[in-house]
């Protein structure tokens, strides 16, 4: 009898069942990995992203399956199977894959390398027109105002006792931008990136909640119905284009050198942003690099990346109150970003004849397009005919400059 | 009070340089948008729809008489080609 009592007790041990009950708080885990994924797969919200990043979290959950991401304490040390206590910066990657797993093989080669996050921002740069842009260029500057979350959660973060370079990692969430969040988060505070690419992530699949949320609270209906088409009818562009094909040749070159010159830690995401474009732009010539930065490598980043970042998401890792912490300090610094957007244009629209509709300040944010896809549901709500999806992207694509360029500030000063 | 301080700062110089940048980038396209027109070609306009239309739809029918004969052992015809 003992015999079978302890073929059960090993089975019972070999299972994640015996981790469940010595740990309860994995539960918590599931739950919020199964929340994650019926908001990817039902709600639809950015299933790209949210689908594998859920995923990651499910698997990581599992003790005994090594799929979770370690995290080394602030010195970078971690602890070995045989209680040895190791620099992880110095183990070698095979190292790392057979004490760990895997999935720490691949979050440490490609994550927190930082070799992912200029890779997509490539990607979004070749499926990113800045035709929109360079047609309604004066509403580029509502790019910069909804860089101002980023900032005052920076603010609000030091005054709770956060550290300059985490309060610096939990504002840029304000930015909408996961790869510019993850990026800067690596140079600042690495210990912080699980926590802090879920909470942007996560936000950033809440765009079509978190958008309407802030609108509703800082717009009036009659704001809301600024018609942009009409007012460009009655108060015309002088610009005009005769050649938009050159223009857009040149714009992504000049970006870059403009940028490189003036904040050079920004670069690695808006040198890769540019270059991105310019293959799409530069046309058959460079179909093939296009193609490939736009499609397959685009969708192996972001298959890798939604998979590492979730796999950081590890009980141990994330149920704790600094997490909770970044969670909420994401959430304060998206809504203000798009609040300050809005204010923005209630602003220019005191002073000007030609008057703007606020939700063009809502995406100044990045999140392109889908900010700019949820601000147009809002106005054709009000009005059917009032279409702003052109004018939206606008500032939204100059949000993605916008907020590159802060996390390039960020990283100079405190970096 | 002296993170406060220094987190005020942060925060002058971070929204600075974005404006500043965006605004280079707003003026500088302007820019280059006026050396372009002054100095490229004008864009060739797309040819009418309706003067290769009718070779693009032939080229079409022909797929589909082609496609249908090899389908149906050449017993099949089209008829009518319709347009939703």
């Amino acid at each position: 009898m003992n015999g079978f009592a302890d073929i059960f007790r090993k089975l019972f041990d070999m299972t994640a069942f015996s981790n469940l009950v010595d740990d309860p708080s994995i539960l918590i885990m599931y739950l919020i990995a199964f929340g994650l994924l019926y908001l990817g797969i039902v709600k639809k919200y950015e299933p790209l992203l949210l689908v594998p990043i859920a995923f990651g979290v499910l698997i990581a959950n599992f003790p005994g399956g090594e799929m979770g991401v370690v995290q080394a304490d602030s010195a970078g040390y971690v602890t070995l199977a045989d209680g040895t206590r190791e620099i992880i910066w110095d183990m070698p990657l095979h190292k790392i894959a057979h004490e760990f797993g895997i999935m720490n093989y691949l979050y440490y080669a490609l994550i927190k390398s930082g070799l992912l996050p200029p890779i997509i921002f490539m990607g979004v740069g070749a499926m990113t027109d800045f035709g929109p842009m360079l047609r309604n260029l004066k509403l580029a500057i509502f790019g910069a105002a909804a860089q101002f979350g980023i900032f005052a959660v920076l603010i609000i973060s030091l005054l709770l006792g956060f550290t300059p370079q985490e309060a610096a990692s939990l504002g840029i969430i304000g930015g909408a931008d996961g790869p510019t969040a993850i990026f800067t988060t690596i140079k600042l505070a690495p210990h912080l990136l699980g926590p802090i690419a879920i909470a942007a992530y996560s936000y950033m699949a809440l765009v079509p909640v978190i958008i309407p949320l802030v609108v509703k609270l800082t717009c009036s209906e009659k704001e809301l119905l600024i018609n942009m088409k009409e007012q460009d009818r009655l108060y015309p562009d002088k610009m005009e284009f005769k050649n938009m094909r050159v223009v857009k040749i040149v714009f992504p070159i000049a970006v870059t050198t403009i940028v490189a010159l003036f904040v050079p830690s920004a670069v690695p995401l808006v040198g890769m942003l540019m270059f991105g474009n310019l293959i799409k732009e530069i046309g058959a010539d460079t179909n093939r690099l296009f193609q490939t930065a736009s499609n397959g490598l685009m969708n192996a980043a972001t298959i890798f990346l939604g998979l590492c970042v979730g796999a950081t998401m590890t009980s141990e890792a994330f149920l704790n109150w600094t997490t909770l912490g970044i969670v909420f300090g994401g959430f304060c610094a998206f809504a203000l970003s798009i609040a300050s957007g809005i204010f923005m244009v209630k602003i220019w629209n005191l002073f000007a004849k030609k008057k703007i509709n606020p939700l063009v300040g809502a995406t100044g944010l990045s999140a392109v397009p889908m900010a700019s896809r949820v601000c147009n549901g809002i106005s054709t709500k009000y009005d059917p005919k009032n279409h702003v999806l052109n004018y939206c992207m606008a500032s939204n694509i100059a949000g993605v400059i916008g907020s590159a360029v802060a996390a390039g500030v960020l990283i100079s000063f405190l970096g | 009070m002296s993170n406060l301080g220094f987190g005020l700062q942060l925060m002058l110089i971070g929204m600075l340089t974005v404006f500043v940048i965006l605004l280079i980038v707003i003026f500088g396209s302007r820019l280059l948008i006026a050396v372009i027109n002054r100095i490229a070609p004008a864009e060739q306009a797309p040819a009418k729809a309706s003067s290769g239309g009718a070779s693009a739809g032939s080229d079409v029918d022909a797929v589909l008489r082609e496609a249908v004969a090899a389908l149906t052992g050449g017993r099949g015809h089209i008829v009518k080609v319709t347009k939703l």
